[in-house]
């Protein structure tokens, strides 16, 4: 963003503007930019929602507010800030005014790290993998405030499962993008984009494969295993249906958001579907190749880059948009994903939930941060490592040796996790039973 | 520059103390651990401030994330939480201060005193600063740290077992309550137990009485 800046006002136009004029200008628009997204996307989530999830239930849903129902986010927008602000006479006044707030500002952090298109990172932080999980783990503070804060039961029930939840399944999550970060050798975002250029095999894996911008994590057995991992605890984290056991409205209303009304309840709404998008996004972009895909990286080599200052400006605009197109097109078909799913499945139970995160993602992921190991190993180390067997092969050898070792090895602990747990399942069924007969 | 980081120094410690006093002196023990959380930010925002930036994430991601909502599931899972009507000091209060601050002070002292406050002169331009990322961080920890690193491992694996092993309860011994679905198959089978014990000539109608909840919900 700075360098875009810097080369369009001191650049194009010449007008010699000083350094610290244009940080401060790059960074307002960058804010601005970034809050003004964050609740757009959010709008046009809920209308995408509502109408996808109608065509399954074959309904229409909202089509009576402008062109097919478009305005109708505003509409609802509107409904919401018109509403009264009810606060429960028992109810902590001042954590019940500020846990909004907790979750809705993390959700809106998270943003500052997502990269858009080529160079479109608002901020590239070295650690921006980590950035964004540590921020995301904040909202839960705020999950427990307002469940607590509204003194109603089931505000409190729905903030102790959605917190239990969040807690399980940030470890499979954050495993899962362990692996990868192993294979990157770093945390920031930008880093693990360029790792995935290629054509179904990454070229830094392997020299020489032509650049389309195709060489995606998920076409490695290490990349599949973490990614439907990663999916799951998405899912999980972010309260979508199979797992909306915080929310289950049979059972305890509306979980932590019961007390809230207006506004307030509007803010969680944000944070929620906020959050949604940017899981999907953070999907695309690890293990899709985020802004990668045919045509954006030769774009993009042509324009104004450090590396190439002398380049065409209106390359950086055309490799911006198709980038940005590719990134908002994998991050649309993950949510219809998520919203097909609620479409197919029933809600968990919570014992099914925690069995599941503990006893199954775990494993799979810690046996996948091996492979991942090994597919380092293979693919990058020498005699200097200790990698002695390696000596001599070629690149392609190398890589097809890392391939089948790490496919073995995950489809290996894939069969032999389903049949242990399936056989625990089972046992735990039979004993619940046994228990039930002796009661009886 | 030096100024405003002087000034933003200034403005974050005089926010992790108020909170660390609020942490003290707060009555209702939620508000308190809420402070704490406060606290935890602020000393995150003094890891940035020395452009520590891991470090910062990291407090963040393990004491914001994980400590404080495992404080906080705590206090809620007891209760009591609210303790308007306890007396926070007792009688013999400054006693207890002039105690306190004679400890700190034996600690603080000699310290104090033979500090020699003399700040290191700023390197020439061009040496490259050193920098606590996650890859030194990492070399340091397998190679000049490893038996500390391994220690401490145990150590965490230790309390892990010894809280299973606190936590774990004998699956007889447990209660547990039971979901509609279990109570409509103990229902089933006490109805199965009775049949089979006294054998009644009419067969239909204990059936009929079976099949009715199954079709209600």
């Amino acid at each position: 963003m700075y360098d875009m800046l810097a080369a369009l006002i001191n650049g194009a136009l010449g007008w010699g503007w000083p350094e610290w004029a244009l940080n401060l200008l790059s960074y307002i628009l960058i804010v601005t930019i970034v809050l003004v997204v964050a609740p757009l996307q959010m709008l046009f989530f809920t209308y995408y929602e509502r109408r996808v999830i109608a065509r399954m239930q074959d309904r229409v849903g909202p089509n009576r507010v402008g062109p097919e129902g478009i305005w109708q986010p505003i509409a609802d927008g509107v409904k919401m800030f018109t509403k009264e602000d009810i606060v429960p006479q028992a109810a902590d006044r001042i954590v019940h005014f500020l846990a909004p707030c907790v979750v809705v500002a993390p959700t809106v952090l998270m943003f500052a790290v997502v990269p858009w298109g080529p160079g479109m990172v608002p901020v590239d932080l070295p650690t921006g993998l980590l950035f964004f999980f540590a921020i995301s783990s904040i909202s839960a503070v705020g999950l427990m405030m307002a469940g607590w804060a509204s003194n109603n039961k089931f505000s409190l029930l729905g903030a102790m499962r959605a917190v239990a939840q969040m807690v399980s399944y940030e470890i499979p999550a954050v495993l899962s993008l362990i692996a990868i970060v192993m294979i990157v050798g770093s945390l920031s975002i930008n880093e693990i984009i360029a790792y995935q250029t290629g054509l179904i095999i990454s070229n830094r894996d392997l020299p020489g494969i032509p650049d389309l911008g195709l060489g995606w994590f998920v076409f490695t057995p290490v990349g599949f295993v973490a990614f439907i991992a990663f999916f799951i605890a998405a899912l999980a984290e972010g309260e979508r249906t199979p797992f909306d056991i915080p929310e289950a409205d049979s059972e305890i209303v509306a979980g932590y958001m019961t007390e809230y009304s207006g506004m307030k309840f509007g803010l969680f709404y944000l944070a929620q579907y906020v959050l949604n998008f940017l899981l999907c996004a953070i999907t695309a972009i690890i293990f899709f190749g985020g802004w990668q895909g045919p045509g954006v990286g030769w774009l993009y080599a042509q324009g104004i880059t450090p590396d190439n200052p002398n380049g065409n400006g209106l390359f950086n605009v055309l490799a911006g948009v198709l980038g940005v197109f590719y990134f908002l097109l994998k991050t649309y078909i993950f949510f219809f994903v998520m919203v097909w799913l609620r479409g197919a499945f029933p809600r968990l139970r919570i014992d099914q939930l925690m069995d599941f995160g503990w006893k199954f993602l775990i494993p799979l992921t810690l046996a996948n941060l091996f492979s991942a190991a090994l597919w380092v190993a293979f693919t990058r180390w020498g005699p200097a490592e200790g990698m002695l067997i390696t000596v001599g092969w070629s690149p392609v050898l190398r890589w097809l040796a890392a391939f089948v070792v790490t496919l073995a090895i995950n489809l290996g602990v894939y069969l032999w996790l389903t049949r242990v747990y399936a056989a625990s399942q089972a046992e735990r069924r039979r004993a619940e039973l046994e228990e039930l007969s002796a009661a009886a | 520059m030096e100024v405003v980081v002087q000034v933003v120094f200034g403005l974050i410690a005089l926010f992790i103390l108020v909170a660390a006093a609020m942490v003290v002196s707060v009555r209702n023990v939620i508000h308190s651990a809420l402070w704490l959380i406060a606290c935890f930010f602020g000393v995150g925002a003094l890891y940035l401030l020395l452009q520590a930036e891991f470090l910062a994430v990291v407090q963040v991601l393990v004491y914001v994330g994980a400590v404080s909502v495992l404080i906080l599931f705590a206090i809620m899972l007891t209760r009591q939480i609210s303790g308007e009507g306890v007396r926070q000091l007792t009688s013999r209060w400054p006693v207890v201060l002039v105690v306190t601050v004679l400890l700190f002070a034996t600690v603080m002292a000699p310290t104090l005193i033979n500090q020699q406050w003399n700040v290191p002169p700023a390197p020439p331009l061009g040496t490259p600063e050193p920098i606590a990322g996650p890859a030194e961080l990492g070399r340091g920890f397998v190679n000049e740290f490893l038996i500390q690193f391994q220690v401490v491992g145990v150590l965490l694996t230790v309390a892990l077992i010894g809280a299973i092993v606190i936590a774990f309860e004998e699956r007889a011994r447990r209660r547990r309550v039971l979901t509609l679905a279990e109570e409509l198959e103990l229902k089933r089978l006490r109805e199965r137990a009775t049949q089979t014990e006294t054998p009644e000539p009419v067969e239909a109608e204990p059936v009929a009485r079976e099949t009715r909840p199954a079709s209600e919900g």
